[in-house]
């Protein structure tokens, strides 16, 4: 009797968020618009997790890996139109792989990609699949890795970017605040995403020479930006040209005061 | 006789230049108790022209596109040597000039100068106020930011309040029912063409009227502190006795512009986002809804005063009778007293009206 119910507040809710949709006109996902409503945890949790994930910032939805149509409740969950539901394991790398192609080229030549179905771990192992946010080293730790092996290899993979990583983030932070003061950043966003990628996509191949290596070129590729962007707001130029102005004041406050 | 005084007298004997400066020394007298407040005017005018060079100079690389718009005031900004300067020069310019503008108000107001036959003076200049509102305001969505695309929205929204053609106003004003391209072209056009020739030609007439009725008396230092005029004839109002304009009074306008210059740099080189926030360094999305937007500080009233009625009607209204009011103050003032002690009533009055829209402003920035 329950799970009648269940699917019936289901359908309903389906109908509900459908009929809204097709009122307000725009594209809604109707995958979200239906799991959000759900009653059942299990259907509904999916979605707040990805709300507050990077792929919810950047427009990444449920379609990128679930398939199916999200602009037609019919037809969403449709194997015609591509619907695949849950993708298996030994498939999960090549579907992230087809955006984050660099990553996936590393981590296939790696142990890791090598144990690929035969208990090694896919992307969403470390990286989650509805909550993925953005990489950080904080990835790299004991509860993580050690459940499959011992934490002294990724210990001295951690150690190896950490001061790139570090670099990064400040950069990161300096862009933040050249934006604040109205310059121009996208060309130095542009490069640092570029040299992000990179440094994230090259540790996947774990061969810690090889991360050793490329990290230190990186960093004096992130060294080359610390000149850009550094435009100083002249305020020694605007000390002299208010002294300036009150200067010229004073002086015809005085031949004033003379001439009256 | 030097190389100089040779140039000099070339042209003196050709437009007489010797004459206007004499005539300015001694046959253009302004009253001896002048104060530095009747030097606003030509504070304003070294204002206006500045914003004219700048809003020049702004054209030159500016691309009024909404796709476009946004990356040609960050080249002027980025690329531009001293681009950020005039624009800064510009857009701070902008708000000192209605700042200005109030003081210069307020001071007639105060000093009882708009009264009989000052009541055209004081009409051009409140139509100069709405004017140069009006040119900020256009001017303000120009650089097609978040901050802009969305303040103008919130803006040209309070005019659907008007009774019975407030929907068809908005739509007008916006070149369609959501602010965009038309927008866009519409504001540029009358920022850089329409409202400046307005405003030029009224300070033409705002000035051939000073020249025509003479300078008003300050009623300060006074014993007598009524106003003389008699409305049977008219009469220029002279000052035997007076300060000359030149140099005297042309000094007292040299100080005032050069406290302006250090005003204005100050802000633009201590506080450059004070008027160009980091908000607005992101390009104008019309699907993304920013919290908290707000009008600019001078719509800051307005925008409060309409959210202080139940009805939008009602909020326009009153604000419709507060600036009918105000413009016609010098035809329901009638007294003939101008010192602002000896008529308590309207200077009480006064006072309350302006805290009361500095409390609104204020109000409205933190609601």
């Amino acid at each position: 009797m329950s799970r009648w119910v269940t699917i019936l507040l289901q359908l309903f809710a389906c109908i509900i968020m459908a009929g809204q949709a097709g009122a307000v006109g725009q594209q809604v996902i109707v995958c979200i618009q239906c799991h959000a409503a759900q009653p059942v945890a299990r259907l509904s949790q999916p979605v707040k997790i990805w709300r507050k994930s990077i792929h919810s910032d950047h427009g990444i939805t449920c379609n990128a890996c679930h398939g199916g149509n999200p602009l037609d409740a019919a037809t969403s969950m449709s194997p015609a139109d591509g619907f695949r539901g849950v993708p298996a394991p030994t498939a999960i790398p090549a579907l992230c792989g087809g955006c984050h192609m660099g990553v996936v080229k590393h981590y296939m030549s790696s142990a890791h990609g090598r144990a690929l179905g035969r208990g090694g771990p896919t992307c969403v192992t470390c990286h989650g699949s509805h909550g993925v946010v953005s990489a950080s080293l904080d990835i790299i730790s004991q509860k993580n890795c050690t459940p499959c092996h011992s934490f002294d290899k990724a210990r001295m993979i951690r150690s190896a970017m950490l001061k790139t990583d570090g670099m990064l983030k400040a950069i990161e932070k300096r862009i933040r605040v050249l934006r604040s003061q109205g310059i121009e950043t996208d060309s130095l966003e542009k490069r640092l995403f570029s040299l992000r990628n990179r440094f994230h996509a090259m540790f996947h191949s774990l061969d810690v020479n090889l991360i050793k290596q490329e990290s230190a070129h990186i960093q004096a590729e992130l060294e080359k930006t610390n000149g850009v962007g550094g435009a100083g707001t002249g305020l020694i130029v605007g000390a002299l040209a208010v002294g300036w102005a009150l200067l010229a004041a004073f002086l015809f406050y005085q031949i004033k005061k003379n001439l009256d | 006789m030097n190389f100089m005084e040779k140039i000099y007298n070339w042209i003196d004997v050709r437009l007489g230049l010797r004459e206007i400066i004499n005539k300015k020394r001694s046959g253009y007298l302004l009253p001896h108790n002048i104060n530095a407040w009747y030097s606003l005017g030509s504070v304003l005018l070294v204002i206006f022209f500045l914003q004219i060079v700048t809003g020049l100079l702004l054209m030159l690389y500016y691309v009024p596109d909404i796709d476009k718009a946004f990356s040609s005031v960050s080249f002027i900004m980025d690329e531009i040597p001293l681009g950020r300067l005039v624009r800064l020069f510009h857009a701070a310019g902008s708000s000192m000039m209605l700042l200005v503008l109030l003081l210069h108000m307020f001071s007639v107001l105060f000093m009882g100068s708009y009264k009989s036959p000052r009541e055209f003076h004081w009409l051009t200049g409140f139509i100069l106020l709405l004017l140069a509102m009006g040119i900020s305001l256009t001017g303000y969505l120009l650089p097609w930011n978040q901050l802009s695309f969305w303040a103008t929205t919130v803006a040209t929204d309070c005019v659907s309040s008007i009774p019975f053609m407030g929907e068809k106003l908005v739509e007008l004003l916006r070149g369609g029912k959501q602010v965009g391209f038309h927008t866009l072209g519409r504001f540029y056009t009358l920022h850089v063409g329409i409202l400046p020739a307005f405003i030029a030609i009224l300070i033409g007439v705002h000035l051939f009227l000073i020249q025509r009725t003479g300078v008003s008396t300050p009623p300060f230092g006074l014993d007598d502190t009524r106003n003389p005029w008699k409305s049977d004839k008219f009469v220029y109002e002279e000052h035997p006795g007076g300060v000359p304009f030149f140099p005297n009074f042309f000094l007292q306008d040299m100080i005032s512009i050069s406290l302006y210059f250090a005003c204005l740099m100050a802000l633009v080189f201590f506080f450059p986002n004070m008027f160009i926030p980091s908000t607005s360094y992101v390009p104008a999305n019309p699907l993304v809804t920013p919290s908290h937007i707000k009008p600019e500080w001078y719509f800051l009233a307005n925008y409060q005063t309409l959210k202080l009625f139940p009805s939008e009607i009602i909020g326009i209204t009153v604000q419709g009778v507060a600036m009918t009011f105000l413009a016609l103050l010098p035809f329901l003032d009638r007294g003939t007293e101008k010192h602002p002690l000896k008529r308590p009533l309207f200077t009480f009055s006064a006072v309350g009206g302006i805290l009361l829209w500095i409390a609104l402003s204020v109000w409205g920035a933190y609601s």
